[in-house]
């Protein structure tokens, strides 16, 4: 007998005694009725080998003891993301996910909302029976307004809020290419279920795009009613809340979409896409800047957010870690993207970068007054201080010995037509004050962030000069 | 037209003992010719619907409705052979043998990286290069400072290399893709901070359950609740102690520098592929930060396919990933091969980097980055005569303890320097007692919030505890 079902039920209860042929649900659900339409589909098409099936949590937990496809057991509402993770490791498979009300519309709300969002081509069957029906009868999100549950043993009340209508939810998305809720109650239902489950696979195989069936379905059991009676509580109480028939249909519009190449491991093109490169850096010093310690020199850059003090930080890194030292840069900064508190550590050591934070730095470089009146203190004695005296107008009490100089950043950088190159500018001076590497380092330094961007080099070369110079004629003015 | 052409349609069959007498059926026959039975199957205990031949036209409207994959069907030639009564089932569908055949593993191959010059490197983007030298084309992540950058790095570079970045709605959605992904054979990573990953735990343990590979990479940050995005080191009571629910472990490694950042991501994932778990990367906000050189290995990983894998195809078609062992025996044999293959990591799996340890008497004990605070301390301290190591698990589980214990017979103290409350000597402690070792005095340093000891703090620390063993 040809079947994508197994031939015996071998997983569910190791097959003891009739186990290997029967379903583990209660008489009269309707689960095993999507399972066989599903598996006829499945047939149909010729797809056994690759369809991956999702099992849910709930009574659908054991789809994976009936269908002979590969199969994946998800955690309680994740099935959606499951079947992404299997569809984007495996484009050519066939995933169907498949879920009860309390799976998807409710634990899983966020995962099916994603899932239906993106839109990948993907088979969802949800069946809908108005309960939970595995931990026994409690309220589902698609209970009806006085339904008797066991958690709503009076009713479902206006407390306990409305059925969530997914079929309708999902069709308002754009994603979602064929949306449609179906019914198991009557022969002509059937029919167009099982028509609908065929079509929602179908358009997986052709790589249209994601279609979701909603099943409405019985449970019996924890409606206290026989089969026959479940099936006519489906059609005169729950249609009226879930009505029936094609929520949206734009599967005849689009065009096959969902590919993906084989991916890449060439050692080449890894290594250009990683941005590794072959050429050495350029180096211009000899020394370490023991004038400043003999082993490890600590830098902090700070100012607000957008000054610029992260990308100065980093361009000194480069330059000390190209010159053949260690160094290590940390930022650190406020919850705001721009505006906040943004400071920087960096250590330039001779042999290895022990502790990466700078809290008694050799060197401050400081935008505004609250960074100087923050870390200027702080700086260790002997050490040196550049700020911006075109923003700040205070000095606090430094250490001993700690030669602090102002500098106008901003004003220089607005002569120079762009007042964000101020941190270069910065830079520039800082390369002066403490000739921590030849200026040639900072500048390759420079060329190598800005390769992309060529235009701004001359700009940023400029910034950096006038920043260099600025220092000098502070510290020894030209004759006049 | 002669009778001769008229076509024969099968009739419904159905073995009784199959038949669960819900009656949809009865109501699916235009023709009225199922009824409810009166006689219980002696098998069941049910009463099986009964059907009457002689009156269906074949209308097939019964099958669809029988909720049963084996209840009504077509009778078929070879059926009507069959005795209606017999009491093997598997007599009427015969013992079909799967077609699907057992997979093959593909083995990953090592392909020789051409040389490059080193690169400056932040931590998060150091693991996520770790990660495509690994052979990982798959990210799922959710942003959260301060481990972001790395899944920006992944969503930038994976395209040029056919991979896939995909940004969850959660990090809980996060896990389970990588369930999915993972699940297929295929490695796939993710980048978090801790909030994020106590959100994924409910997944690790399912992934754990499943034997599902994946490399987590969590970088992190103050707590408890939103706390702060500065460095801390409070999940290792969760990674080494706390994967979710349930008979749960996996490797933790530790780095402590971007380039151990990018190694040790890379090695996770042959890791995670050797012992079919999880393996997870523990960096703190620094770490993740810290922008340092950084060497690129001498080879890269083309990943294969694992025999045990779901990934839709002939030779894959009998796979299952699954976390469900019913059936209580099951479930028990089931963790008594994750304890066989815990205690293999436990055995395999050590590592730690002993500094100046030969004759130490005081030992720090620290890992990720208050481990370089700690070894800037015992350059110090040996300047001032005090003879100290630092002992630096770079597996906080299994904690290296077989590294550990020879250090101990002249050792007077451990000192355990950490930024958080206390979980790393809960495993330094632990991993004594279950050694059965008598431990000497934990002493320890600690501060907290995104507040990391500092060296000075450290060397004073030292110094007392060396004044009050003399006093």
């Amino acid at each position: 007998m040809d079947s994508v079902f197994y031939s015996r039920f071998e997983r569910h209860d190791h097959a003891e005694g009739l186990k290997g042929l029967a379903t583990h649900y209660c008489a009269g659900c309707g689960h095993g009725i999507v399972h066989k339409f599903l598996a006829d589909a499945i047939e149909e098409f010729g797809i056994q080998d690759r369809t991956i099936a999702v099992s849910p949590v709930g009574c659908a937990v054991f789809l994976y003891y009936y269908l002979d496809v590969g199969n994946t057991q998800a955690a309680h509402g994740r099935a959606p993301a499951v079947a992404l993770g299997h569809k984007v490791a495996n484009p050519e498979a066939m995933v169907i996910s498949y879920q009860g009300d309390g799976d998807l519309a409710s634990i899983g709300l966020a995962e099916i909302m994603q899932a239906t969002q993106l839109g990948l081509p993907l088979t969802f069957i949800f069946i809908n029976n108005a309960i939970y029906g595995m931990t026994g009868g409690q309220m589902a999100p698609t209970t009806l307004p006085e339904q008797k549950t066991t958690t709503t043993p009076e009713g479902r009340s206006r407390f306990t809020g409305t059925p969530l209508r997914m079929a309708e939810i999902v069709a308002q998305m754009d994603a979602p290419v064929y949306v449609e809720r179906v019914a198991l109650f009557d022969n002509k239902q059937r029919h167009r279920a099982r028509q609908a489950i065929k079509k929602a696979v179908r358009l997986q195989m052709e790589n249209r795009g994601l279609a979701f069936v909603e099943v409405l379905s019985e449970c019996p059991i924890h409606w206290h009613l026989t089969p026959i009676e479940a099936e006519r509580w489906v059609k005169e109480q729950m249609l009226p809340y879930f009505p029936l028939g094609v929520k949206k249909d734009t599967s005849a519009d689009v065009e096959p979409w969902f590919t993906l190449g084989a991916p890449v491991f060439e050692p080449g093109a890894v290594a250009a896409a990683i941005g590794a490169t072959e050429e050495p850096a350029e180096h211009f010093g000899t020394a370490f800047p023991s004038h400043l310690d003999p082993h490890d020199v600590a830098i902090k850059f700070a100012g607000a957010g957008g000054d610029g003090a992260q990308t100065i930080a980093l361009l000194t890194t480069r330059a000390a870690i190209h010159e053949g030292w260690d160094a290590t840069y940390i930022p650190s900064y406020g919850p705001e993207s721009r505006g906040g508190t943004s400071y920087a550590d960096v250590h330039v050591a001779a042999a290895e970068v022990l502790s990466p934070a700078a809290p008694a730095p050799h060197v401050l470089v400081a935008f505004n007054g609250q960074s100087l009146e923050k870390f200027g203190p702080q700086v260790q004695p002997g050490g040196i201080v550049l700020y911006d005296s075109a923003v700040i107008a205070k000095l606090p009490a430094l250490a001993p010995g700690v030669r602090a100089t102002g500098l106008p950043f901003t004003q220089i950088a607005r002569d120079l037509g762009a007042a964000r190159v101020k941190n270069i500018v910065a830079l520039g001076a800082l390369q002066a004050a403490t000739r921590l590497f030849p200026a040639e380092s900072f500048l390759a330094s420079l060329r190598e962030t800005l390769q992309s961007q060529c235009a701004l080099l001359p700009l940023n070369e400029e910034a950096f000069a006038w920043g260099a110079r600025a220092f000098r004629e502070t510290i020894a003015p030209a004759p006049t | 037209m002669t009778t001769t052409q008229k076509k024969v349609r099968p009739k419904p069959f159905l073995l009784p003992q199959l038949c669960k007498a819900c009656g949809r059926c009865i109501e699916a026959c235009p023709k009225h010719c199922i009824e409810f039975g009166t006689d219980i199957d002696p098998a069941t205990g049910l009463t099986p619907v009964v059907v009457h031949e002689e009156l269906c036209n074949g209308c097939a409207l019964c099958y669809d409705a029988c909720p049963e994959p084996y209840g009504l069907m077509a009778r078929t030639g070879e059926l009507d052979a069959i005795d209606m009564v017999v009491s093997d089932p598997y007599s009427a569908f015969g013992a079909r043998e799967r077609e699907a055949p057992s997979a093959a593993a593909l083995p990953d191959r090592r392909v020789p990286l051409p040389k490059r010059e080193p690169m400056i490197l932040k931590g998060n983007y150091a693991a996520a290069v770790g990660a495509l030298l690994a052979g990982c084309r798959h990210f799922f992540g959710y942003p959260i400072t301060p481990s972001t950058e790395g899944a920006e790095l992944m969503a930038n570079v994976l395209p040029r290399l056919n991979g896939v970045f995909l940004q969850a709605v959660s990090e809980v959605a996060t896990v389970n893709m990588m369930y999915g992904c993972g699940g297929a054979g295929t490695r796939c990573m993710t980048f978090t901070s801790s909030p994020g990953f106590s959100l994924m735990l409910e997944g690790i343990s399912y992934m754990i359950g499943a034997e599902v590979p994946g490399v987590f990479v969590n970088v992190m940050r103050g707590g408890p609740g939103l706390g702060n995005i500065a460095p801390e080191q409070g999940d290792i009571k969760l990674v080494c102690r706390g994967l979710g629910h349930g008979n749960t472990h996996a490797l933790v490694l530790a780095p402590a520098n971007p380039q151990e950042m990018l190694d040790l991501t890379m090695e996770a994932f042959d890791l995670a592929f050797q012992y079919r778990n999880p393996v997870i990367i523990v960096g703190d906000g620094y770490l993740g930060q810290m922008t340092g050189r950084v060497t690129l290995p001498s080879h890269l990983t083309a990943p294969g396919m694992p025999s045990w894998a779901v990934c839709g195809d002939r030779e894959h078609r009998r796979n299952l990933m699954t976390s469900i062992w019913l059936v209580e025996q099951d479930l028990e044999r089931h963790n008594e091969h994750l304890n066989a293959k815990y205690a293999r990591m436990a055995r395999e799996q050590q590592r730690a980097e002993c500094v100046e340890c030969d004759d130490a008497e005081w030992l720090l004990v620290a890992c990720n980055t208050p481990s370089r605070m700690a070894r800037g301390a015992v350059a110090a301290l040996r300047q001032r005569g005090l003879k100290v190591g630092l002992f630096r698990p770079i597996s906080l589980w299994p904690f290296p303890i077989d590294a550990l214990r020879p250090l101990l017979a002249r050792v007077r103290g451990l000192v355990v320097v950490e930024a958080g409350a206390g979980q790393l000597e809960d495993e330094v402690r632990l991993a004594l007692s279950h050694a059965g070792v008598a431990p000497p005095p934990v002493e320890h340093v600690r501060r907290h919030g995104g507040v990391l000891p500092s060296e000075q703090e450290i060397v004073d620390r030292l110094v007392a505890l060396e004044e009050a063993s003399h006093g």
